[in-house]
């Protein structure tokens, strides 16, 4: 670590803010970015949080703020050009606490986490299972990865997973092809999958998007119910609010790879504080009676290749202070104990001068 | 699964009868027959022919009657088995094809492997490694590869099998082995005869497999359900093996039966400059020639090989895929 980010580790750990002690993961500082022939993309820069064991956090943002590839590093599944290029990423692992960001990303160590401590739901679950083998048989291989257990045994777990997710029959949809399963019945599937060897952290990566509402209330369901069950960790990331009111503790807000706003569900909703957050929340539309507006953020996101400097939102910002917003990332500021924003609106001024 | 294999067979049987008709009237469209051509060839020698001889010949070979009757007459013959009487090399067809025929076979099965062992392997590593040094090799070897026409390679080859050993005869035994009775001995010198063509006969086949299997493997390799298996701790190797590249080999199973005759194709001009008795120039033969009953055989037992063909592999395809049996 250099002392420069040792500088900002300082500045930005503040009082209310889990330290890390308890926590079941620690993400700190993290920067992962994409290397193409146009340039560079930071997808992921300088984000931290932390998730408490059985504990339900909430990554939104729109698209392209890098909450999937925030996900994708913890696991470290990222694409080919995607590299994690500083922070940490600490698993507390039962008796030792594991790097995954230095660890490497198809050794022992990873592996041995995938699936078994850490494991994924995804956006599709028809593409999440290969369509030429059985459900069972990925769940099955997943069990015998992780536990030495025989076939039979991990059939059983198979079943008995299937079961408790809901499937209706599960000794015959173990043998089934997702081709075979209506959308519901696939979204089960891919649970069942993820938890077969109950995780002590499952990550959810837009899980309730690519699917109708009916299917989506049943999966959030579904979620709550096997967390109350299981008491495993969640991180919840979607850009829907709507979600993140329903089922999670705490949420964070990602802009453009940075970590905007932070704090429980009800201060983040309630009393948003940075103007993107309330900017997403005026554009939810509302189903009071005769309002039907709704307020969109104004402008667009920026090129990717070409960010803005100091705080990435002061293009479409409705509060912008000239001369103070543009030149350095502001720091994270608590308004509250456990509520922290990004932005200049609330300090951080007086280290500019 | 045994009702799709049904069912495609009796499918074969119309499409069979169709390659027969076609292959009988492509045959006999171009003017004249093998009598009028052998006419010819003995007028150019200077030889006056009675008209008597003629005739007798076309009465002999049935060549006056209208075409249908000829069809017919050809049909039921084959079927029973009898594939006529070959006009250039006045032998009955079946023997000139039994003795022809294993040698292709043993060359485009040979081939079929090679392409298979080279082909599959390097396109995954070409996939693997896309953009890498591997990759680019291959590629421009690849395009040579399809670039190239067969008759150069065979004789580059040969030139080279000349600076090399000095002798210019490939054959397929070695002349001590020509009679030998078949056995491992003769079995094995036949293999240290084949190599070459059948690498020849298989390159642009290779090169094709290289690119096809890295298309269909860099189009697999991005699916969730590969990020999947990884996020749930499956090894790479085993990823690999297990998840994208049995989806990506599918269409690469497709194609195995239409490319036994697309090799017995590549043979002519190879089987023609290295002088090898396989079917292939024999086909050039009669088609020049006009000897229909040899030509008429050599397409339709071609048609059939493809058919079998097609049919091995849909049955191989319904094995791999549980999506096409279950659309079955």
């Amino acid at each position: 670590m250099t002392a420069q980010q040792a500088g900002e580790r300082e500045a930005t750990s503040v009082p209310g803010r889990n330290a890390g002690v308890d926590s079941l993961l620690s993400v700190r500082n993290l920067q992962t970015h994409f290397f193409s022939r146009e340039g560079v993309v930071k997808a992921v820069d300088g984000v931290s949080f932390d998730i408490k064991p059985g504990e339900i956090l909430g990554i939104a943002g729109e698209s392209g703020c890098g909450k999937s590839v925030t996900s994708q590093s913890i696991l470290r599944i990222l694409p080919r050009n995607g590299k994690i290029v500083g922070g940490e990423i600490l698993f507390n692992n039962g008796d030792r606490t594991v790097d995954l960001a230095t660890e490497e990303a198809d050794g022992r160590v990873l592996r041995d986490i995938r699936g078994k401590e850490i494991a994924m739901i995804f956006q599709e679950p028809m593409t999440s299972f290969s369509p030429v083998h059985t459900i069972g048989d990925q769940i099955i291989e997943t069990i015998r990865i992780h536990q030495d257990v025989s076939k039979e045994e991990a059939r059983e777990q198979a079943v008995e997973m299937l079961r408790r997710v809901g499937m209706p029959n599960p000794a015959r949809n173990i043998e089934e092809y997702t081709f075979n399963l209506s959308g519901g019945m696939r979204q089960r599937a891919m649970v069942a999958l993820s938890l077969s060897c109950r995780p002590k952290l499952l990550i959810a990566d837009e899980p309730t998007t690519a699917v109708d509402v009916t299917i989506q209330a049943q999966m959030l369901e579904l979620l709550r119910d096997i967390q109350a069950d299981l008491g495993m960790a969640i991180i919840m990331i979607t850009h829907d609010l709507g979600v993140i009111a329903e089922l999670t503790d705490r949420v964070m807000i990602m802009y453009l790879g940075k970590e905007v706003e932070h704090g429980t569900v009800e201060d983040v909703f309630h009393r948003p504080q940075h103007p993107y957050t309330r900017g997403l929340l005026a554009s939810i539309p509302k189903m009071e009676p005769g309002r039907v507006e709704i307020e969109p953020i104004e402008g667009v996101v920026p090129n990717p290749y070409a960010m803005p400097t100091g705080c990435k939102f002061h293009t479409r910002c409705p509060e912008y202070i000239a001369g103070v917003c543009e030149k350095r990332d502001p720091p994270l500021t608590a308004v509250r104990p456990g509520h922290e924003v990004s932005c200049y609106l609330y300090g951080g001024r007086e280290e500019l001068e | 699964m045994l009702i799709y294999i049904l069912r495609r067979v009796i499918v074969m049987i119309p499409v069979t009868i169709l390659i027969s008709v076609i292959g009988f009237i492509i045959i006999q469209a171009p003017p004249g027959d093998f009598v009028s051509s052998y006419i010819a060839g003995l007028e150019a020698q200077g030889d006056i022919i009675e008209p008597e001889l003629i005739d007798s010949l076309r009465a002999r070979y049935g060549l006056g009657e209208p075409v249908y009757v000829q069809y017919w007459r050809w049909v039921s013959n084959f079927v029973e088995g009898d594939l006529g009487y070959s006009m250039i090399y006045r032998e009955p067809v079946v023997d000139i094809i039994a003795q022809r025929l294993p040698s292709s076979f043993t060359i485009s099965l040979l081939s079929l492997i090679l392409v298979f062992v080279i082909g599959i392997p390097i396109g995954i590593l070409s996939a693997t490694k896309q953009y890498s040094l591997a990759d680019y090799t291959f590629t421009v070897i690849g395009f040579l590869g399809v670039a190239t026409p067969n008759f150069l390679l065979a004789l580059v080859g040969l030139w080279l099998l000349f600076s090399w050993t000095g002798t210019v005869s490939i054959g397929l035994y070695s002349p001590e082995m020509q009679n030998a009775p078949f056995g491992l001995a003769k079995f094995l010198d036949l293999l240290s005869h084949i190599w070459l063509p059948a690498l020849i006969v298989g390159t642009a086949g290779t090169a094709e497999l290289i690119r096809t299997m890295r298309a269909n493997l860099l189009d697999e390799l991005p699916k969730q359900y590969v990020t999947v298996a990884r996020a749930r701790g499956v090894k790479p190797t085993k990823l690999l093996y297990k998840y994208p590249l049995r989806i990506a080999i599918n269409p690469v199973i497709s194609t195995v039966g239409w490319l036994l005759p697309v090799l017995v194709e590549g043979e002519v001009l190879v089987s023609l400059v290295l002088g090898l008795p396989t079917i292939a120039p024999v086909l050039l033969d009669s088609l020049l020639q006009q000897d229909m009953f040899l030509a008429t055989s050599i397409i339709m037992i071609l048609g059939i090989l493809t058919l079998v063909g097609t049919l091995l592999s849909d049955i191989l395809l319904a094995i791999v895929d549980p999506r096409i049996r279950g659309a079955v």
